[in-house]
Parts: C-alpha cells; structure tokens; sequence
C-alpha cells in the first residue's frame, strides 16, 4: 500500500496518522485536556504545530486557543508530548504509546514530583480533589476505613493548588516550570479579564475587589502561556520561564527547546551547571545562526 | 585555397540493369561531357565495385580532373566509398559530388524513360554545377581526455563503469542517490532464473565501490555539460550529507542511537529509515547521511561516533569540475503511480499495490521480512490476482509496451506459488503475455504449471468491500468472451515503466535528444541504438526504454565498448562540413546579435558582446541552423554554401520550372524517406528537382524565395517530424518558425497556398514520400502553367528586389 498521510480532527480530539504498508504512526491531541497554551509549539522541531486563537464573541468569555498539526510536518518524533505539562497529545508507533526522543535520550521527560502521606489524611475530607482545577484527583476511603489518593501524575501540571489547599500538608508539590508573570497594570485595560478566562489553573489569576482588574498569584502558575496568547494589548502581560525540572539529558535538541521555552542565559545556566566541555560547545554551536 | 579552373569528371553507373534498365545511359554521358568544364565523362557497369573506383582513380590522374561526380545510387550509400576513392587518387575527398539517379529517378520513374532519363540528367546538372563550387576540406581533429562520466549507477551504468575501469580507463560514476544499485537492489527474485537481485548485483556494486580506476560521485546532481567528443567540461553539485565520508566505516552506531524515523523512499516509503542512516544496508558508498529535514540535531549520533568524528553538521553543498572525454547516460526510469487512474483504486483501497511495492513485501530484507501481508489486517491473502498492462499500451496513458512486466508478474506469481502453494490462489490478468527471450516461454510454462491461473481480458472495474477489504475485479474474459468477476484478497499492478522525471532537464544539459514518449533517443534505432546524435554521449539501460536486466547489461557494456573507441585515441576526427563566421560581415560588432548562438541546437557559437561570433567547431555539428538563421549572411556552412545551393536552384529551374517542384530534403528523415521510395519501387511523377541538405534547419528563406523568382512550380521542404525526430535535435523547429512567418507573406504576395509546402516525412516512409508527389502532382496540374506563370510574373520583381540586396554580398562573401 503507498503511504497515507490522514488527519481528522473533532471537538474532542484531533489525530493525524502516518500509515505505511506495515508500520503507522500516530499523534493525538486530545482537546479536552489541551488547554492551547503554547509550549508544544515553540518545541516542535518542525513547526508542525500551530496554535489558532479563537475569536473572540463580544459579550462572551475568551475561549482558549487551539492547536493545529500540520500532518505532511509532523514526524512523530514525540517531543511535544515529552513537554506538555497537563499530557494533552500522545504519540503511538505501530499501536504503543512512545515518544522516541524520550526513549532515545534525546530529550528529557518532565518532573513531576508529587507526594502524598495518606497517613496524615483526616477522614471524609476531600479538600484537594475538591480543589484540583484539573480534576486529577480521586480521593477515596474503603470500608476499612483506609484512605487512598490517586493523583493522574501524567497529567499533572504541578500547579499546586491541592498542596495549599490540603488542610493537613499531606500533598506536596514541586513545581515543574518556575518563572515570572507580571501584568503592567498601567497598560492592562480594565473590564478585559480574557487570560483570566482561558488560565486552567483557578486562582493562578483573580479579579482584585480593589481596582477590579486581573492580578495574578504567581504561587500557582504553571507558566503555561496561555494567558500571554489571548492578552489582547501588547506588554500588558508578561510572562517569562526559568527553570525547568526534567530529566537529565545531553542533547542538541533539549537545549535549543530549553533556549526557546526560557532563554538563551537560562539555558547557558543550566549547561555550565552541568559543567560539560562538549556541551558548552554544542551550545557555541546552537549561538551561532546557521544556514539550513 | 585552389582558384585553379574546375576539370570535372562525370561518371555515369548501369548499376547492372538498376539504372541502366530505365535510363538511356549513353545519352546522359553524353550530356554530361557536353556541360560546361567537363572535361570527362564515362559509363560503368558497376562505378562502386574495384573496376569502377579503378577508373575513376586513373581518369583523376590522366586528365588531371579536380572535381569528381558520381551519378549512380544515394549519397548515403555510397558517398564515403567514392569520398576514398577520390583521396586515393590525391584528390581531396571533398571535391566529390554524387547525383542520385537510381533513388531518385530509374528506381520510381520505370514507366516513363524518357522522363526518367530527363530527370536523371538536370540532377547530374544540378551536381556538376554544386561541384563547379566545392572547395576542398580538412577533416578536424581534436584531442581525446582518456576518462568517461558515466551517469547513473543503476546495473547499466554499473557494467558500463566496470567495464571501461577493466579496460584501464579512469571512471566517474555519477549517482543521483546515496546509493548505487538503482531498481535492480529494490527487487526479490530475478527472471528467469529466480536468482536473488542483491545477491547477485551486490558484488558487482562492491567491485565498483573497490575498483582504483572508478570514482563514486554519489548523492550528486549533474548541473552543467560543455565541449563536444573527447573534451567534455561537466559540473557536478554534490550534496551534503553532514558526514565525512574518509571517517565514516559505516558500523551504524549512530543510526541506533538516532530518535527520528522518516518514510523511506528507497522502500518505497513502506518502511522507514533514521534521520542519520543508509538507505538500505548493502549501499555503496557504505557512507551514512543525516537528513537535514528531519534532524532535530540531538547530537546523540555525534555522541555516538565518538572519536571517529565523521559527522560535521557544517558541510556545505559541494561544486566540482570534471574532464571527461565520453559520457554514457544510464539514469533508468521511473515507475507510473496510477493515483489517477480511478479504475484500479490505488491509493484508496489498502490492498491494491504496485509492483515495486510487492517486490519490496516479498523480499526477506523488506519492511516485512518477507512475508506477504495486507495492509489492511496484516493477514495473508488468500488470493492475489496480478493486473497487467496498467498504464502501458494504453493510447491514452502510455502507448508502449512496458516491456518486463509481463516477465516480472510471471516471476512474481511463482515466488507466491512456491511459498504459499496451495494456500494461494494467483491470477493474472493480461492482454497478451509477452515471454520473448531465452528461457522466458519456459519460466511461462512452470507458472502454468504450478498453478497459476491466466485470464485474458483487461480489468474495467474493481470494487472493495468495505467490511473485509477485499477486492472484487470486473473483466471481459477475452478467451470466453464474456464478463467475469474475480474476488482477490490483494491486487497487484504491474504498472508502466516510464521516463525519469527529470530526463527533460538531463536531455537539455546533454543536449540529446528524447523520443516521442519522452525516453532518451537513440542515433538509430537499429545501426545505432546506443549512440546519440552528440558524439561521445552514449544511452545504456532503461533510461532509452524499458529494457530487463539481461538487455540493461549488455546495453552498459555496449555503451563501454562505444565509448572506449573514443577514450583510446588520442585524437578524435570530426567532419569539416562545420559552419564558419565570416567576420568582417558578422552585426554583433555593431548591435546586440547573437541570434546565432541563441539558434544553435548545440549551443556552439560563442557571441560576446562587440565582437564577431565565433563557432567552436568541435562542437559544431554541421546543421547549418545558424547559417539560415543569420540576418546578415554572415555564416557559411562548409560544404553546403548559399553559392553552392543557389546554383543547385538555378540548374533545377533552367527548363520549364512551372511544371517542377524544387525539394530540400533533409538527409536524415527526408532524404531518407524519398530513398526508401525509390528502394520499394513506389512509383510517382518525375516532377520533383531534390536538393539534399544535412538538416532542415539550414533551409534559409532565401532558397524558397530564389526558387519562385526562377519559377518554379512548387517548392517543398522536407523535414524530419515534430518536435523530437530532427538529427540535431531542434533544427526542424527552427525551420519552421522561419517557415511559418514565410508562408502568410508568400500568400499575400498572391502565390496559392499549396505551392508552397513544408512536409515531415520520416526514414521510414517512403509510401508517404511517394504518395505526397502523387498529391503535388495533382496540385500542380490543377493550378495549370499559365495560373503559376502569372502568380510568378507577379512575384518576380518583388523576389529580384529582396534578393538583389543578397545577391552582390554573396559575391563579396565568397573568397
Ligand atoms: C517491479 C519490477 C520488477 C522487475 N523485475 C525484474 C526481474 O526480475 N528481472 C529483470 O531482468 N528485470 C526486472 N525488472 C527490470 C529492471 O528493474 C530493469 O531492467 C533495470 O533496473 C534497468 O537498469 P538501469 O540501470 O537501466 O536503470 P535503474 O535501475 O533505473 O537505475 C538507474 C540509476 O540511475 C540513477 N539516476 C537517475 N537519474 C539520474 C541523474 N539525473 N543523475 C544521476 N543518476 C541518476 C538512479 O538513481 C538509479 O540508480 C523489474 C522492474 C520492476 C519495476
Ligand atoms: S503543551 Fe499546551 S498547547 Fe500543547 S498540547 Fe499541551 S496544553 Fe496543549
Ligand atoms: S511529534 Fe514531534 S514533530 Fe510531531 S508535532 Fe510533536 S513535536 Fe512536532
Ligand atoms: S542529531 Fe539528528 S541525526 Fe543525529 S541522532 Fe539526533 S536526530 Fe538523529
């Protein structure tokens, strides 16, 4: 059979596939869980993946954006997998769940560290599954009266919100990206509350009772994006990451995200504290603009 | 050059009964010794056997004749043999002229003698007053560089390198992919002896690979070829394949470690390849590419091949010059995709196939490991049936025969019997099955005899159902004569072998020339088939048309033996009969011109700005499109001069021109196709005065005009068919712009439309060339003498003022 390329794409998910005679690879989003922040794109070797904003409707909320792969693009490598941090897009190579560039160590996997001590949990409280924003908690009590809570690590983005809600510090979080998040309220108009609208996580944004304007409580923030792309007026928001927790990796690739997705100082702090020689030339390499 | 005063010698052939039987051989000896500076003229029964060359060989020295004429048979009989003869007797080989009376006038005339014998006498008037004209010739000789570009490293190019390297010259072998190898490494099994492809192709790639007198310039595209036989500058672009060849050993570790996987298209994107790899494991050169577009530059390989430090992500396309002296063209063909084709489906339904796709699934080392599977299910089929013929022999699609399908289906059917025995039923669905060569029947045979069920008839539907996949072929059953309805669980296509996409680009760079259906074209398809009309280019293998294996290799070594008759010279010869510049006359000193270089077919006339144009004549191929083309008549063809072919006009036309049709023939298709006349004794009116010129792109408007201000009747160009059948590859083209813009001003100047005709009559047809001077005849008879002779009368004055200004200027222009 020649090889087919095919995408189709609904409300709830988009898929495109790559099907050769005996071997197929496929790439899905699954949009109820893609919030349309902007990571996968700014990683993606390729520039497969677009990210569309919607309109928005006078009198309506501002909805989040969507993304966009571009099927004759997209090699399946999974790199946009190994960095989304709610685990919104899934690659599968001849019907197994992979992503090559994380097999291969050519780019690292996220660290979510979360840990619960159920030990602590008082009964009949469901304090952080109440508070998840994402509904990624399960917390249930069996007749033995033995608690048990189950955390969906792989779509975790580590917000935080459940360890401060957690009336007895039994769930602790580390954060997967730190940064900075600022809105310049000066050039912030008021009544436009839309990366408060799109921001998945309740509470990394509020509307101040005082100004009635969008303040930002930067203990939960994610550093997603998703904020930046839909904030209508330029330089009223800004958004910047530093670090990321990930696994350990040498690669080209790893470092050219990391460039992208903070920036070039930030990236050259994590090389030197890694202190390796062919690194830092890899890096010397990547500053200088190459023709392709 | 020698002024001396012409003495021309006439000699007059009986060619047994041939030409004596209808001519008055006498009376025409006659005639000829009562020309003006004939000084001797003589019958023979035979001019071309020993006794006839004796005589004309003593008749040079005791009457000291400096010119010769031959009227016998067609110059492209015998003009190189009397050519000798002249040159023996120390005369130069160019004041010799033939006049063709057997072709042209016993052989198509037998039933009117006395018209014959008319004829027969203004064609030796017409060649005595050309030889009056001729000027003696030099052959030129160029020196020979002693290597050969061989392009293509397909099994063709691969026996032609090979061969060529064994014969101690050195080799550039030119391969446009990573690898050598070309279709024959994609395959399974060979015909007819169900040898494994690789195995046996694959030692011959490593000796290439090995050979000290053969480079490898693989991954490379060829961008420019200049020069002519012997002297060949040729540019290559080579690609970068981000790894350095001299530190690569090809172990692979990189390629492990490699996190990317794109279709690979040497698989016929059914597998997959890494973003650094080879695109199949036995590839020559062993060296290993990083494909750039997919790359995602982990450096994980570079990690990998450690100290060996073959991969540089720096290389750059590379540009480098050769010098060759022969090339051989081997560069293959593609196969037809029929995604357009709805009738068969291919593309939509997941278990119709190709071909090359199944050969691919056969193959123990394809992306199944051998074992034939739907892509549907990934489930054996029970049943396969072979469609022939799909693209090929098809009037709208591809009319040709293909060639090896019909062989490589019957192959494809065995290995299928053979593996699955009765689990497998096998049809194949053909037209004819075409099994010609040794052992092939045999191979048909053990295929019937395993089994294998043939039906004739051409598929005219197949529909899959959509629950199982499986596939329902409609027919006609030729042999029964009705419809049919075959259920298969796969469907084969062996589809048409057709021409590289990009044979246009590689015809333009060489200069050669393409067939109708787009192959490259041979100097002749019988006499010549590996030749091409630019000396020292060579075809070999499939790239001419589709050709097996077997026929592929001895086509490279062919090709090689060709080549070598060059590179083991030192200096090559090529015909005098070149076009030259005149200077002093040449516009480019003065405006812009160059029309000339623009014109040439082969690209062999320099014309840089304020200076005279100048003619490479090694590369000039003696056309004469330049010459016709040049505003200013500033450029002479040697051998056909505007002098020379004027004063051929004025013989033809000196008795009753009204009544005669002046014909330039060009001598390759024309030419040709009135001899073929002649040769199958068609029979037609002696109206016709033919004037051979090499090509019809040297038929200047001059000429056309010149005729009808003599009065002639008609006047008929004769050229080899549009577009791709002219000897020098675009001089009918060239012709016929000029023609086209002629013939509404001929017109208008009150001449009547068929008088004036530009026809396209082939080597090969001679009942066209016979039965187009039947129909002129007619025409002429119909518009009546006096009709023409008022048209003419009219036109004269005009034609005597367009060609006045001509007229003193050839004066100047010669000597
Ligand atoms: C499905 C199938 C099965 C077949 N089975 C058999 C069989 O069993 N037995 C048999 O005898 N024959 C078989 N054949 C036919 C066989 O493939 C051909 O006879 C053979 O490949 C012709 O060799 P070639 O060298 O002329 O051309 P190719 O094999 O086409 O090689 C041409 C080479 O030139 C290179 N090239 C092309 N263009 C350029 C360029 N511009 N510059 C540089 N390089 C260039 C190509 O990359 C290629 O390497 C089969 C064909 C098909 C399609
Ligand atoms: S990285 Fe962001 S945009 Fe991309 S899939 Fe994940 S959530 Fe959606
Ligand atoms: S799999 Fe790789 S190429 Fe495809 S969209 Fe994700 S990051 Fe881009
Ligand atoms: S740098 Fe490119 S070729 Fe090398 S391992 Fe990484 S993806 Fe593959």
């Amino acid at each position: 059979m020649p090889m087919k390329i095919r995408k189709s794409e609904s409300d709830s998910q988009l898929v495109i596939e790559r099907i050769h005679h005996a071997k197929s690879y496929g790439m899905t989003v699954d949009r109820s869980i893609c919030v349309g922040c902007e990571l996968c794109s700014l990683v993606c070797p390729r520039e497969a993946i677009a990210i569309e904003k919607n309109p928005k409707k006078t009198g309506q909320k501002a909805q989040p954006p969507m993304i966009d792969v571009d099927e004759n693009k997209c090699h399946f490598c999974g790199i946009c997998t190994a960095i989304c941090p709610y685990g919104a897009v899934q690659v599968v190579i001849d019907g197994k769940t992979i992503a090559s560039v994380v097999e291969k160590e050519s780019f690292p996997q996220l660290i979510r560290e979360i840990s619960v001590d159920v030990s602590k949990c008082p009964a009949n409280c469901t304090e952080c599954e109440d508070a998840c924003p994402l509904d990624l908690i399960k917390v249930t009590q069996a007749p033995d009266s033995k608690i048990t809570v189950d955390v969906k690590e792989e779509q975790c983005p580590c917000c935080g919100v459940c360890e401060v809600k957690c009336p007895e510090g039994v769930i602790r979080i580390r954060k997967i990206f730190t940064g900075k998040l600022k809105i310049n309220q000066e050039k912030c108009p008021s009544g436009c509350q839309d990366c408060l609208d799109v921001c998945p996580i309740t509470g990394a944004l509020y509307l101040s009772e005082k100004d009635g304007k969008v303040h930002c409580n930067e203990i939960f923030c994610t550093y997603c994006g998703v904020c930046r792309i839909v904030c209508p007026e330029e330089g009223a928001l800004g958004l910047s990451r530093s670090t990321i927790r990930h696994t350990p990796v040498r690669s080209g690739a790893w470092n050219r995200a990391l460039e992208k997705l903070t920036s070039t100082t930030e990236m050259t702090k994590e090389l030197r504290g890694k202190g390796k020689e062919r690194t830092m030339e890899a890096v010397r390499k990547l500053l200088e603009p190459r023709k392709k | 050059m020698t002024e001396e005063k012409p003495r021309i010698g006439v000699f007059v052939c009986h060619c047994g009964l041939n030409i004596a039987g209808v001519i008055d051989v006498k009376d025409l000896t006659d005639y000829a010794r009562s020309l003006p500076d004939v000084f001797f003229a003589k019958d023979n029964r035979y001019t071309c056997a020993d006794p006839g060359q004796d005589e004309i060989r003593k008749a040079i020295k005791e009457n000291k004749l400096n010119r010769v004429v031959v009227a016998a048979c067609s110059p492209r009989m015998h003009e190189p043999t009397f050519r000798k003869t002249c040159a023996e007797a120390d005369l130069n080989p160019f004041f010799f002229e033939m006049a063709n009376i057997r072709e042209f006038s016993s052989w198509c005339h037998p039933s009117t003698p006395e018209e014959a014998t008319e004829k027969a006498k203004e064609i030796v008037r017409m060649a005595v007053a050309k030889a009056r004209l001729l000027q003696p010739l030099k052959e030129i000789e160029v020196p020979v560089t002693n290597k050969a570009l061989v392009i293509g490293g397909g099994i063709a190019g691969i026996n032609s390198a090979l061969d060529l390297a064994e014969m101690g010259f050195k080799v550039y072998l030119l391969e446009k992919t990573e690898s050598i190898g070309g279709h024959m490494a994609q395959l399974d099994k060979t015909f007819p002896t169900l040898d494994c492809s690789i195995c046996i192709e694959g030692p011959k790639m490593v000796d290439v690979g090995r050979h000290s007198n053969i480079e490898i310039i693989s991954y490379a595209d060829l961008i420019s070829v200049s020069g002519y036989v012997g002297n060949f500058k040729v540019k290559i672009k080579k690609k970068p394949r981000y790894i350095i060849a001299d530190n690569c050993t090809g172990c692979g570790e990189c390629r492990d470690v490699c996190p990317i996987e794109y279709p690979n298209e040497w698989d016929v994107n059914m597998g997959v390849r890494k973003a650094i790899s080879v695109p199949f494991e036995q590839a020559v050169p062993l060296v290993y590419s990083i494909n750039l577009d997919h790359c995602i530059e982990c450096y994980k390989c570079v990690d990998s091949c450690g100290a060996r430090q073959a991969i540089n992500f720096d290389q750059e396309p590379e540009e480098i010059e050769l010098d060759v002296g022969a090339i051989i063209v081997a560069t293959g063909f593609d196969i037809y995709m029929p995604y357009d084709d709805p009738l068969y489906g291919y593309g939509k339904y997941d278990n119709v196939i190709t071909a090359l796709e199944f050969e691919r699934l056969i193959l123990a080392a394809g992306p199944t490991g051998g074992k034939v599977i739907r892509a549907s299910d990934g489930k054996k089929p029970h049943s396969v049936a072979f469609i022939q013929c799909v693209g090929s022999r098809n009037l709208k699609k591809y009319e040709y025969c293909s060639g090896f399908c019909c062989m490589y289906a019957l192959k494809n059917a065995i290995l299928l019997k053979e593996k699955y025995k009765e689990d497998v039923e096998v049809y194949v669905l053909y037209m004819d099955m075409r099994t010609p060569f040794k052992g092939y029947e045999e191979f048909y045979r053990r295929a019937r005899d395993l089994g294998v069920t043939f039906i004739r008839g051409r598929a005219s539907h197949i529909i899959e159902d959509s629950q199982t996949k499986n596939l329902n072929i409609r027919a006609e059953d030729m042999t029964l004569g009705q419809p049919i309805e075959l259920p298969a669980e796969m469907v084969v296509l062996c589809t048409a072998a057709v021409p590289k996409t990009d044979a246009g680009d590689l015809a333009r760079i060489l200069s050669i020339s393409r067939d109708a259906n787009g192959f490259f074209m041979e100097s002749h398809p019988k006499l010549k088939p590996i030749d091409t009309p630019v000396d020292g280019i060579f075809v070999a293998g499939a790239c001419q048309a589709p050709k097996d294996i077997p026929y592929s290799v001895s086509q490279g070594s062919g090709a090689a033996a060709r080549a070598a008759t060059i590179l083991s010279k030192d200096k090559w010869k090529i015909e005098p009969i070149v076009a030259e510049v005149t200077p002093e006359l040449c516009r480019n000193t003065r405006v812009k011109c160059g029309i000339c270089a623009d014109r040439c077919p082969y690209g062999s006339i320099e014309a840089i700005e304020n200076q005279p144009a100048k003619v490479v004549t090694a590369m000039c191929h003696g056309c004469g499109t330049c010459v016709a083309e040049c505003p200013a008549d500033a450029i002479i063809q040697k051998h056909f001069t505007d002098e020379q072919i004027f004063a051929q006009i004025e013989e033809a036309l000196k008795k009753n021109p009204e009544g005669k049709i002046l014909g330039l023939l060009c001598n390759w298709c024309c030419y040709a196709g009135a001899d073929l006349a002649g040769t199958s004794r068609f029979e037609y009116p002696p109206l016709i005065r033919p004037i051979r010129v090499m090509c019809s792109g040297r038929v200047d408007r001059d000429f056309v005009l010149e005729a009808f201000r003599r009065g002639a009747g008609m006047v008929m160009i004769g050229a080899c068919h549009l577009p791709y059948d002219c000897h020098y590859i675009s001089g009918n083209l060239r012709m016929k712009a000029r023609m086209d813009a002629l013939a509404p001003m001929l017109e208008k100047l009150g001449l009547s439309p068929h008088r004036f005709r530009v026809e396209y009559v082939s080597a090969a047809e001679g009942l066209k060339y016979a039965e187009l001077m039947k129909e002129m005849a007619e025409k002429l008879d119909e518009l009546g003498p006096e009709k023409i002779k008022a048209e003419n009368a009219k036109l004269k004055p005009i034609l005597d003022r367009m060609l006045a200004k001509k007229r003193p200027q050839k004066a100047q222009s010669s000597k």
